[in-house]
């Protein structure tokens, strides 16, 4: 159980994925600029990242290692996360539309989101069993989430300030992240 | 109709055409992996512990590699002293704090003791955990053991003297030469086998 | 469309130069830049996905279906990054363990998919392949500079890609600001440039 926590702690924090790891950047610059959409990338985030870090454990241990074929992680991963998302967006569209006018359509950028890609190639790199796996998965997106509201928040000041022409919109963006990112060093030695 | 068959035609075949591809990359490439791996990873280590060795410019093309069942196999590096091969390495892993963990453990055939031990790869963090690969403190503790027992850290009631600050670390590596020695006691009488031949 | 390949291959090297003009990419910009070896050899293996990738991509223009083009796509992106993976193994092992997890992540990296949707499934073969050599090489540029910088900042040193490692500023009167190589440098190092970036106009 402590080990579970220690999990969930590091990666959420220490190991940030957008913050630490730099996985996952281009939708944390483009969904920022509003506190509402951030939410909704946020929530599709973690809903997809789970499902996908669960997938993507069955197929490699079943499947890839099974049959030796590990060099075609890659390739393989990619179309579950592509096909998972476009099963989750047609399912949530006829079953579930309250929650597909919240996510829709966040969903198709997650396919080219490397947060998601990225997770679950670490979940193998790390070695875990299928239950980390899924605290893994949901640590780091959870992580995703956090960052990311937090920076819109950031981001929804920064629009009523003057800043200067050159720095506007994504340098002065990526250097609130940078002051982000810092603050964050300061969970390094936690674990 | 028509296109629906033309785009379950065009991926399959896209998708057939990759696969064979990379399965024709993937032989071509697998010999030159392993010998970037055991340039990079095991070789360092190999000069460390078998320093003393006679045959230490010829080792590596003296390897072997042993069956344990499962599709598994482990390489075995022998090590020539006055003329007889008396000791064997090989690589051993465990999961550290930043993940995998290779410990290479020479051992001496005749006395089943340690001769050295290093770490081949690691992931931890620098400062703290990196220190089990590049200061001796850790790894000289093992020299003399006998392999054929468990090791542990004085925290969990062993004999090892962790490295300060890298408890998981030290845990780790006590894990991978226990390994290595169960490993050892089932591999033993083939390696004497296969070192008769040196 | 009367661009000649001349100007297909240029433009990626300046006006449409990534991840600078062209906001896309930024993860491994970020990633692997703590040295200019690791940026240029980060580079050199996106442009060599992004040149098959297009190159194939634009051959097969006409048979792919525009319905699953996507999934196409990304069938043939992820063929070409396995390819580029196995490859570096083979011959610069060193680079690839310090690169580690961003070369599986080549394949979604949004430049190569963008260029493989927005120009090679339009055009023929031969703008198609200087079209990715030229992103392909600016984003090299880019990452090289990038590299440059923080790790000539963070370190004192400059390590000639593929070469040795050069001391810049000497550490007898340079405490290098290690700030510029941990995570927050990158985004502010990052920032900064592109700041400077849009100082120069595009033209």
């Amino acid at each position: 159980m402590g080990d579970i926590i220690v999990l969930i702690i590091s990666c959420i924090f220490v190991n940030n994925i957008l913050l630490a790891q730099f996985l996952g950047n281009c939708p944390f610059l483009g969904t920022s600029k509003k506190l509402e959409t951030a939410l909704g990338m946020a929530m599709a985030v973690i809903f997809v990242l789970v499902m996908a870090g669960a997938i993507t454990w069955i197929v490699q241990y079943f499947i890839l290692d099974k049959f030796k074929l590990e060099y075609l992680q890659t390739i393989a991963f990619i179309l579950v996360i592509a096909s998972l998302v476009q099963f989750v967006e047609m399912f949530l569209k006829k079953s579930i539309p309250g929650l597909y006018a919240g996510l829709g359509i966040f969903l198709p950028l997650i396919t080219t989101n490397c947060a998601v890609f990225g997770v679950c190639i670490i979940n193998m790199k790390e070695g875990y069993g299928f239950l980390e796996t899924l605290v893994s998965s949901f640590a780091y997106a959870a992580g995703f989430g956090l960052a990311l509201i937090l920076f819109a928040g950031v981001r929804e000041r920064i629009i009523l300030a003057r800043v200067p022409k050159p720095l506007q919109d994504t340098s002065i963006g990526l250097i609130t992240a940078g002051v982000l990112a810092l603050a964050f060093m300061g969970f390094k030695g936690m674990v | 109709m028509n296109d629906m068959v033309k785009m379950v035609v065009v991926l399959t075949l896209l998708a057939a055409a990759s696969g064979f591809l990379l399965s024709f990359a993937e032989q071509k490439t697998a010999p030159l992996i392993e010998m970037q791996v055991l340039n990079n990873e095991q070789w360092p280590t190999l000069q460390t512990i078998f320093k003393d060795a006679d045959n230490l410019d010829t080792l590596v093309d003296q390897r072997f590699k042993i069956d344990l069942g499962d599709d598994e196999n482990v390489t075995i590096f022998p090590g020539v002293y006055n003329g007889e091969p008396k000791a064997v390495a090989f690589e051993a892993k465990s999961t550290g704090f930043g993940g995998p963990l290779g410990v290479m453990v020479a051992v001496n055939l005749d006395t089943d003791e340690m001769v050295a031990i290093g770490v081949t790869v690691s992931q931890e963090t620098p400062g703290f955990g990196s220190r089990a690969k590049d200061e001796p403190d850790l790894a000289n503790q093992f020299k003399g053991l006998g392999l054929l027992q468990s090791f542990s850290v004085k925290a969990d009631g062993g004999d090892i003297d962790a490295i300060t600050g890298a408890t998981v670390t030290s845990r780790a590596v006590c894990a991978a030469v226990t390994s290595a020695g169960e490993t050892y006691k089932s591999i033993k009488p083939e390696i004497l086998e296969k070192v008769k031949a040196i | 469309m009367a661009k000649t390949l001349t100007q297909e291959f240029t433009k990626g090297l300046w006006q449409e130069i990534p991840p600078f003009r062209l906001v896309l990419g930024l993860c491994p910009a970020l990633g692997v830049t703590t040295t200019v070896q690791n940026g240029v050899g980060m580079g050199l293996a996106t442009t060599f996905v992004l040149v098959c990738a297009n190159l194939l991509v634009s051959v097969l223009r006409k048979v792919i279906p525009a319905k699953v083009r996507i999934a196409c796509f990304i069938v043939v992106i992820a063929t070409f990054v396995t390819l580029v993976g196995m490859l570096m193994q083979a011959f610069t092992y060193p680079l690839y363990g310090m690169l580690g997890i961003f070369i599986p992540l080549i394949v979604v990296n949004c430049i190569v998919l963008g260029r493989a949707e927005a120009f090679a499934y339009k055009n023929p073969v031969l703008p198609s392949i200087a079209d990715g050599l030229g992103i392909g090489l600016g984003f090299t540029m880019a990452l090289g500079a990038l590299g440059a910088v923080r790790e000539v900042i963070g370190t004192g040193c400059f390590t000639v890609p593929f070469g040795p490692t050069l001391t810049i500023l000497s550490a007898d009167w340079y405490t290098p600001f290690a700030f510029m190589v941990q995570a927050p440098g990158a985004f502010i190092g990052l920032g900064l440039m592109l700041c400077l970036m849009n100082l120069v106009p595009s033209k």
